[in-house]
Formats: C-alpha cells, sequence, structure tokens
C-alpha cells in the first residue's frame, strides 16, 4: 500500500503556523485539483484550526513529500514555514496515524470530541469532489469506526477538559437542574461566549449578557436567546442571578466582596455560583468566604481539567489496542485483494480445461454417461482445488503472513502462468 | 418456625452487609454489574426482613416492639424501606452504602441480643400501643436518612467551597438534591413523630397508672419534636436555605439517638419495658 500524506499539527508547529494553514472548504477544493491533476489517484484532506493534514495514493510509484509541501505552501504562503513542520507518514504508518487522529488521542485536548466529526467531514468533501477511490472509502469507514469504538469502548472522552465545560460541570454539582436558573454572563469575548453556550446548552431557563461594548454584548445575547443588561446597570441586578460568570478582559476588580455580600443579603442566603473565569480575575476571591457563595477561578477549575485529561491519558493504552485490531482488519481487507481475484482465476483455469476436455469426448460417449463423466470431473477439480482454496484464503485473512500470502499467489500464478491482472491492479487503476 | 427465625436472625446481618458491600463498590468503581444488581438485591433482603418480622409477631404472639433489640430490626428494616422508596421515587443510585450502614448497625445489634420473648406485659400487646411505636420507628428512620444527606451536604458543601474534586466528589449528586432528600426525609419523619406524640399523650394516660409528663423519654422527645418543627419552620417562613436548615436535622437527630439511649438508662419509669 503506498498512502502518502504529510500534516502539522500541535507536536510540529506552533499555534500561529498551525492557524495560517487552516483550510477552508475552496482552498480544500482548489488543492484537491491540483493533486488530482499531478500527483494523487485520491486521497482526503482534513484542515481544522490545529491541524491540516494531506494524503493521498500517488499516481506513479515515484513519489514526493516535497510535491505536497509544495502544493500546500503554493496555496497557502506562510511566512516562516519550513519543511520540518510537517510530519511525513507512508503506508501502513499513514493509515494508523489516520486512525490515531480519528480515535482523538493524536489531539491537543486528548479526546477531542470534535475531531471525528471534522474527519467525516473531510472524507465526505473528497468524496463529493470525486477524489475517493475504494481505498480512501475503505480507510474513512474504517477510521470511523476507530473513533466511534474508542468513543465506545473506552473512557477517552469523558470529563471535562475545557475552563469552560469544567464550570458547567462544578455548576451542575451545586444545582439539581438548570432549567429554573438565571445566569448572569459578564464579558462577551471568546471564553464568554463558549461558556454562554455551554450553560445554555445545558438547559439554563433564563441567560443575561453584559458588556462594556453594547453592540458586541447584544450580539453575543442574540446567539444565546438572552438578554442584553447595559454594563452600567447589571450590578443592581446582581441578587437576580443563581450563576455569575465572568469572563472580561478588565484589569481591576469588577465585583467586590461587600457587594457579594449586599447581594447575599437581597438572596436571603440562597446559594449562587461565581465563576470567575477571567485574568485577570473580575470578581474579589475573598468572596468565597461568604456562606453559600461557591467562587471558583480558573486555577481550581484547572484542577478538574487536569484530573480528566491524566484520566484520559490513562485510556490511550486501550486505544492503541483497539487502533491495533482495527489496524489487522484493514490490511487484511488490503490482503485479500490480491489473493481473491488469483484464486478466482486459479479456480477458472481449472474449469476451462475441464470443459474443454468434456467437449473432446461429448460426441464420443452417451448422453447418460457424459452426465457421468461431467459431475465426476466437477467433484474431482472441486476436491483437488479444496485445500490450496483454503489454504489461499485463511493466508490471506489471518493479515499476519502478508509476506507469505503474497508470495503463494505468486507462485501459483508462475506456476499455471495465470496471466490474468489480479484485483489491487484492477482497483489502483 | 422457630429454626427459621434463628436462621434469619443471622442470616439478616450478612445479607446487610452484603447489600453494604455492593453498593459501596458501585460508589467507589461504578461497575456495570454492580449498579444494575444493587437495587434487586437491597429489594429481596428488604422482603426477607419483612419476612422475618411476621414470622416474629406470628411465633412470640406479638409484634417484635417490646424490647429495644426487637425494636432495632424493626428499625433497620424502615430505615431500608425509606431508602428503598427513595431510590423509586428520585434519581438517586449512589448513595445506598451510607444509609445502609445505619441498617446494618442496627441489625446487628438486634440480631447479637434479641431474645425469643413470649410473655411480654398485657399492655404492650394493645393495638394502639403497636401504632404509637410503629410511626415512632418509620419517623426516626426518616430522621436517619435525613441526617445521612445532611452529612453527605456538608461533606460536599466543604469540597466544593474548598476545590477538593476527588472521587467522593464525583460521585455524590448535587447539593441541591441532597439537601431536597435531606428535608423531605425530615418532613416526613417529623410528621410520624408527630402521630407517635398524639397517639402517646393520648392513650399513655389511661393505659399507665403511673403516667407522668415529667417522663424522661416523653421531655427528650417532646425536644426533639421541637428541634425539627424549628428546622422545617425557618425553612417555611424564613426561606432558610442549605447549611442551615442540615444543621437542625442534625442536632435533632443527635438529641434523638441520645434521648434513646440516655433516657433508659439513666431512669426507670413506666416508659421503661427492658
Amino acid at each position: 500500500m503506498n498512502l502518502i500524506g504529510i500534516t502539522i499539527n500541535h507536536t510540529t508547529a506552533p499555534i500561529e503556523l498551525r492557524e495560517a494553514f487552516h483550510l477552508n472548504q475552496d482552498e480544500i477544493a482548489q488543492l484537491i485539483a491540483r493533486l488530482k491533476e499531478k500527483l494523487f489517484s485520491e486521497g482526503f484532506i482534513l484542515s481544522t484550526c490545529n491541524r491540516t493534514e494531506v494524503f493521498g495514493f500517488p499516481q506513479s510509484s515515484s513519489y514526493n513529500y516535497t510535491h505536497i509541501y509544495e502544493e500546500l505552501t503554493n496555496l497557502k504562503k506562510v511566512d516562516g514555514v519550513k519543511p520540518e513542520n510537517f510530519k511525513k507518514y507512508f503506508s501502513c504508518g499513514a493509515v494508523k496515524h489516520t486512525f490515531e487522529v480519528a480515535s482523538g488521542i493524536d489531539s491537543l485536548l486528548i479526546g477531542d470530541s470534535q475531531i471525528l466529526g471534522q474527519l467525516k467531514e473531510a472524507f465526505n468533501l473528497s468524496d463529493d469532489l470525486n477524489f475517493s477511490g475504494s481505498f480512501t472509502k475503505r480507510l474513512a469507514d474504517a477510521a470511523i469506526k476507530v473513533g466511534k469504538r474508542a468513543i465506545k469502548e473506552t473512557r477517552i472522552g469523558e470529563g471535562a477538559v475545557t475552563i469552560s465545560f469544567a464550570a458547567v460541570q462544578v455548576i451542575e454539582k451545586i444545582y439539581a437542574s438548570l432549567e429554573n436558573k438565571k445566569a448572569l454572563v459578564i464579558g462577551a469575548g471568546e471564553t464568554a461566549e463558549l461558556a454562554a453556550v455551554h450553560i445554555k446548552e445545558r438547559g439554563l431557563s433564563e441567560i443575561s449578557i453584559t458588556n462594556r461594548t453594547a453592540e458586541r454584548g447584544k450580539e453575543l445575547a442574540q446567539k444565546v436567546f438572552g438578554k442584553f443588561i447595559p454594563f452600567d446597570e447589571y450590578k443592581n441586578q446582581l441578587y437576580k442571578f443563581d450563576i455569575i460568570i465572568s469572563a472580561t478582559s478588565s484589569d481591576d476588580i469588577l465585583i467586590s466582596k461587600k457587594e457579594i455580600k449586599d447581594m447575599m443579603k437581597h438572596r436571603r442566603g440562597s446559594s449562587v455560583v461565581l465563576m470567575d473565569i477571567a485574568i485577570p480575575r473580575d470578581i474579589d476571591p475573598s468572596s468565597a468566604d461568604i456562606d453559600n457563595v461557591f467562587y471558583h477561578d480558573i486555577d481550581s477549575l484547572k484542577i478538574i481539567v487536569d484530573q480528566n485529561l491524566q484520566r484520559r491519558k490513562f485510556e490511550i493504552p486501550k486505544i492503541k489496542r483497539l487502533i491495533e485490531e482495527e489496524l489487522v482488519a484493514f490490511f487484511s481487507w488490503y490482503n485479500t485483494l490480491d489473493i481473491v481475484p488469483t484464486i478466482k482465476v486459479f479456480r477458472e483455469f481449472f474449469e476451462n480445461i475441464r470443459i474443454d476436455e468434456l467437449n473432446k469426448i461429448k460426441n464420443k460417449v452417451t448422453e447418460d454417461d457424459y452426465h457421468k463423466i461431467d459431475d465426476m470431473t466437477r467433484r474431482m477439480i472441486g476436491r483437488l482445488l479444496h485445500n490450496p482454496t483454503i489454504t489461499l484464503k485463511e493466508l490471506a485473512e489471518s493479515g499476519q503472513n502478508v509476506q507469505e500470502a503474497a508470495s503463494h499467489a505468486l507462485l501459483i500464478t508462475n506456476l499455471f502462468k495465470l496471466n490474468e491482472t489480479t484485483g489491487k491492479d484492477r482497483l489502483e487503476k | 418456625m422457630l429454626t427459621s427465625i434463628h436462621l434469619l436472625n443471622i442470616l439478616l446481618p450478612l445479607l446487610y452487609f452484603a447489600a453494604f458491600i455492593f453498593y459501596a463498590y458501585d460508589f467507589f468503581n461504578e461497575k456495570e454489574f454492580f449498579k444494575k444488581s444493587k437495587s434487586a438485591l437491597l429489594f429481596i433482603i428488604l422482603i426477607i426482613h419483612i419476612f422475618y418480622l411476621v414470622l416474629r409477631t406470628i411465633e412470640f404472639n406479638h409484634p417484635p416492639i417490646t424490647t429495644k433489640f426487637e425494636i432495632f430490626t424493626v428499625l433497620a428494616a424502615a430505615i431500608v424501606f425509606s431508602y428503598f422508596l427513595l431510590e423509586l421515587l428520585t434519581e438517586i443510585r449512589g448513595t445506598g452504602a451510607f444509609i445502609i450502614i445505619f441498617a446494618l448497625l442496627f441489625q446487628i445489634l438486634s440480631s447479637l441480643f434479641i431474645e425469643d420473648l413470649i410473655e411480654v406485659k398485657e399492655v404492650l400487646k394493645n393495638r394502639l400501643l403497636g401504632l404509637h411505636v410503629i410511626s415512632a420507628i418509620l419517623g426516626y428512620a426518616g430522621f436517619t436518612v435525613s441526617a445521612v444527606y445532611g452529612i453527605l451536604f456538608l461533606i460536599m458543601y466543604k469540597k466544593i467551597k474548598r476545590s477538593k474534586f476527588d472521587l467522593i466528589y464525583n460521585r455524590l449528586p448535587s447539593l441541591e438534591i441532597m439537601e431536597r432528600l435531606s428535608y423531605d426525609s425530615l418532613v416526613i419523619g417529623f410528621v410520624l413523630l408527630t402521630l407517635a406524640l398524639i397517639i402517646g399523650f393520648a392513650w399513655l394516660p389511661s393505659a399507665f397508672p403511673e403516667f407522668s409528663y415529667f417522663d424522661p423519654k416523653i421531655i427528650s422527645t417532646t425536644l426533639v419534636w421541637l428541634i425539627f418543627a424549628i428546622g422545617i419552620m425557618t425553612k417555611i417562613f424564613a426561606k432558610w436555605y442549605g447549611k442551615k436548615v442540615i444543621y437542625f436535622s442534625l442536632i435533632g437527630f443527635g438529641v434523638a439517638i441520645l434521648s434513646l439511649g440516655l433516657s433508659n438508662i439513666i431512669s426507670q419509669s413506666f416508659h421503661s419495658f427492658y
């Protein structure tokens, strides 16, 4: 198998380079058109903000990674990029790498839940652009199977591994349900948005957004079907909220301990969750001393994230075993490509001889005898070919003796001069 | 029948121990097998326990409420029964070990010291007394469950406040759920204890010639009742939340346990039969 490819990801390049190489759908289409013309007969391109991967089956046996690199860098002119920022993969290694990506263990956040979907999209796009052949389709099926098995059979995807998810997880350990809870999100930046979206997804009944720049705040409020509260008014309404998430870029403390104390008086002690996910912090951390105030900042949430990442790391050996199983299955399929046509041609060769000989005696014997001979020869050929056929099939399907299977097939082809093209050749054409 | 009673008497603590192991193992490991089988096991044990109580009642011709150790086995069954109801009515499955350990302790004490009494005072065979004692026992089972969830609430409260996100944090349900479980079982316990007190005050003076309102058990139980009453009032009228209400549940439970033990040891009153 000569699947080859290059990848740029968090192990090979800094974030600026990875982001710079992110390809949108149009760019992928352009690149695929170029690759189809010059390099690959089929393949796929995966591109997220954290990785870009170009894989394919070369048209000729002389192939070179630098060609792929050149095509990519011609399309995306990025300053400071070097060939060393790309990792190269070939054959079995390339398949294994694709499986590892699908399972999430190759991601920056181990067990990342989004990558499998992105990989599916990449294969679909390749299909839409007629860049996907039998190999790529089979590879896609196998890789998606790996991803699904990883989620189902291991705990690689369990537990929050981002600060905003961890915040939601803690909130759910305080409140039984978010259905009758009200939340306020202070800030409208990326972190604030993630937190707002996550918490809204958990069935929160009411969400309000406040932000110094009203325009951005209103935008986010619209996005999460929430209310916008002007920045100079939100403090008067603090007591209304069960959950306050703050993620602004303010250099100073926004909410003092006294303000939290007053708020708690107003709430008659009913508990409140303060998630201060800003650096530097927005809420006075000593608010944590007040009864029924659950104050958490990035440092404490990071404990959860680190714990979960550690737990996910423990799952990697399980995933690796799973990938090995799927690799064996994939290559068993690949090896049968060689054997199955050989067996077919081999049997056809014997059958042709039988029919030829039958024809020769057809007019020399009675019809009754002819049928007896026909039956007899069919059974004889069947018995003669039974053991070689089974042995070849087993050799191919076990996938453990690739060399042996290939040499057996070659031997038979040469011995009987079965000069027919095999299945793999056909596929590769 | 006597042999089956003796056999069950030995078997019950062992069964509760097995249930405790199942629930505890599930709490710390979350294995699929224990997750599914633990509730079924508890249900079977509960049926066996009720069967045992019925057998005793028939064999000894009185309900098992005449000695401390007879009452303990009823209390164990009542605690498990209350918890089983909670499992049926709520989504809470993980915290059974903390409740079952109380049932186990009461059952062990009962199994060790219970006697085959056939002769009991005539007054103890009274139907009203049965109602008085059973409602009191179920009430105390409710307070036990309430106290357990109260303690779990406080543990969880501390863990969240101090960002100790460990195994116990991961396995316990949310604070709000534990607060509700603690409060709900407190209210149920309170209603049943009220019933026991009403029956007691209405019937005891006529049944016992030496009846006195200054009996230590009456005073302590009334005190327990008052503590729980104030706890429930603060929640309803003063809209208190969380820890404060839980403290009432715990103090009430503490006084109740003390009064159960001490009042019987300290004084000999008409209220003591054992």
